[in-house]
């Protein structure tokens, strides 16, 4: 969805979203344990698989995104994840840039952090079957926010490059307002059910 | 189903003979390169040389293009776009009710094709970059870069799980099939969607978990170990010079007069 090709974007731009998700990469591998390699590496894998699947709602046909259920499951280490998932849909598909790597992690992933965020403050990461409505509806917060913001930052970049993006830019924002809503329902429900199913991933990191 | 890009790193050419540390480092700089280039010949020159790059790997361009489909259709609407706008500036052509569509000039048309070539550029020259070796190698060619280990570590096994993940996931779909699942656009599919991710999930908690105790029991430490080492020799410093090189000349080119920002914006 919201991946931004090469050349598109003010070099400023792509060059500071290189720079921030240096920063907060070298954070995230500095809290990551080699241990944390091969579960980590699975869960992105999953994300990637899962944001494969197509559905057609009406005339268009969306994908799920999952960043803010990564931001969920993973906390501060979806932003690894992120990267790594962004690098590969890029080499494997071509989706996106390559210069713009950067500036896409950033678009995905700090919404992410602060999906984790809301879905902390809300459920204390006290996680038992018997809450799961509690998670299944800040699951459904965090991940429906995790699409306006990274939705919104799209749209900060975009107008701050040229006003010739104008178009674009509401164009690319009003699709994509279904996909808030499906991808809400999503987080809600895949919270609820590992809630129900294995309650104890959540406070695995 | 997900296909590999690393199909035809078995071929032989002076591309896959070149070491992939010195080929990812050039070749990633002539991307670089192009995309900060604001003149549409000069982007054409760019292309021109991504092609020739296909041609020497002997990458086959029908492969190249099958891949490069998506990457179209994803930059198409800029193409379309950009010349209109909603704005009362330029040339007026159509009222849809309130709404006023003008025409922005031939500039406008430039600039999106300039936008346009630079995104399939790119695009194009990660097939000599990464399709020319197995992606093991290119794997191992990245911590020979000195990348943090955490992340090259992250790739591989990332890279590996994504063709199993996909398999399973395919299973899962073909169970819901067999039970009469047809995926439409309502509520219904969407939960029931949700709920096999949320399963694979589940699943793979799981079987990373196994994977580890198993990698750890063969004595895995957090390094890529392959039997491939790589030996740089002096036809893979002329490589790298030639084209790091042209990347470089692109951008003196860029500061010549000659050569000005198309599009004017």
């Amino acid at each position: 969805m919201v991946h931004i090709s090469d050349g598109v974007l003010a070099e400023w731009l792509w060059g500071g979203g290189w720079a921030v998700t240096a920063i907060i990469l070298a954070y995230a591998l500095s809290k990551m344990k080699t241990e944390d390699v091969p579960r980590l590496s699975v869960i992105t894998a999953a994300v990637f698989v899962a944001s494969l699947i197509h559905i057609s709602v009406g005339p268009t046909s969306v994908h799920f995104i999952l960043n803010g259920f990564a931001g969920v499951m993973l906390g501060i280490l979806a932003y690894p994840c992120i990267f790594v998932a962004l690098v590969l849909q890029c080499f494997l598909f071509g989706f996106g840039g390559i210069t713009t790597i950067g500036i896409n992690t950033v678009n995905m992933g700090v919404p992410a952090l602060i999906a984790y965020l809301i879905f902390r403050t809300g459920t204390g990461l006290n996680i038992r079957p018997e809450t799961k409505n509690r998670a299944s509806l800040f699951g459904a917060i965090a991940g429906g926010v995790a699409v306006v913001l990274a939705l919104l930052f799209l749209a900060a970049e975009l107008l701050t490059t040229g006003e010739e993006f104008l178009e674009t830019t509401v164009l690319v924002v009003s699709t994509h307002i279904p996909i808030i809503a499906v991808e809400a329902i999503f987080t809600g429900v895949i919270v609820g059910f590992i809630a129900t199913v294995e309650p104890e991933l959540f406070g695995k990191k | 189903m997900i296909s590999e890009i690393d199909r035809y790193a078995s071929l032989a050419s002076p591309i896959h003979r070149w070491d992939p540390r010195f080929r990812l480092v050039s070749i990633f700089t002539l991307i670089f390169s192009v995309v900060l280039l604001y003149n549409l010949q000069l982007v054409v020159i760019g292309m021109i040389s991504a092609i020739i790059l296909v041609c020497i790997s002997k990458i086959p361009f029908s492969f190249v293009l099958s891949r490069m489909k998506l990457v179209f259709i994803f930059v198409l609407p800029f193409f379309i776009i950009i010349p209109f706008t909603l704005t009362d500036t330029g040339l007026e052509i159509a009222h849809l009710g309130m709404v006023t569509v003008s025409y922005r000039g031939i500039e406008s048309v430039e600039f999106a094709a300039m936008i346009v070539l630079k995104a399939l550029t790119a695009v194009m020259l990660i097939f000599p970059m990464i399709g020319t070796s197995r992606m093991d190698i290119t794997i191992k060619a990245l911590e020979g870069l000195h990348l943090p280990n955490k992340l090259v570590q992250m790739f591989a096994f990332t890279y590996r799980y994504i063709f199993v993940l996909d398999d399973e996931f395919m299973r899962t779909d073909r169970a819901l099939t067999s039970r009469g699942f047809k995926k439409r656009g309502d509520l219904y599919t969407l939960t029931t969607m949700s709920k096999a991710i949320a399963m694979l999930f589940v699943k793979s908690y799981e079987r990373a978990d196994r994977v580890f105790y198993a990698m750890r029991s063969k004595g895995y430490a957090g390094t890529v170990a392959t039997l491939h080492e790589f030996h740089a020799g002096r036809q893979d410093w002329v490589n790298a010079a030639f084209v790091v090189g042209f990347a470089l000349l692109l951008q003196v080119a860029a500061t010549s007069d000659t050569f000005s920002a198309t599009g004017g914006f």
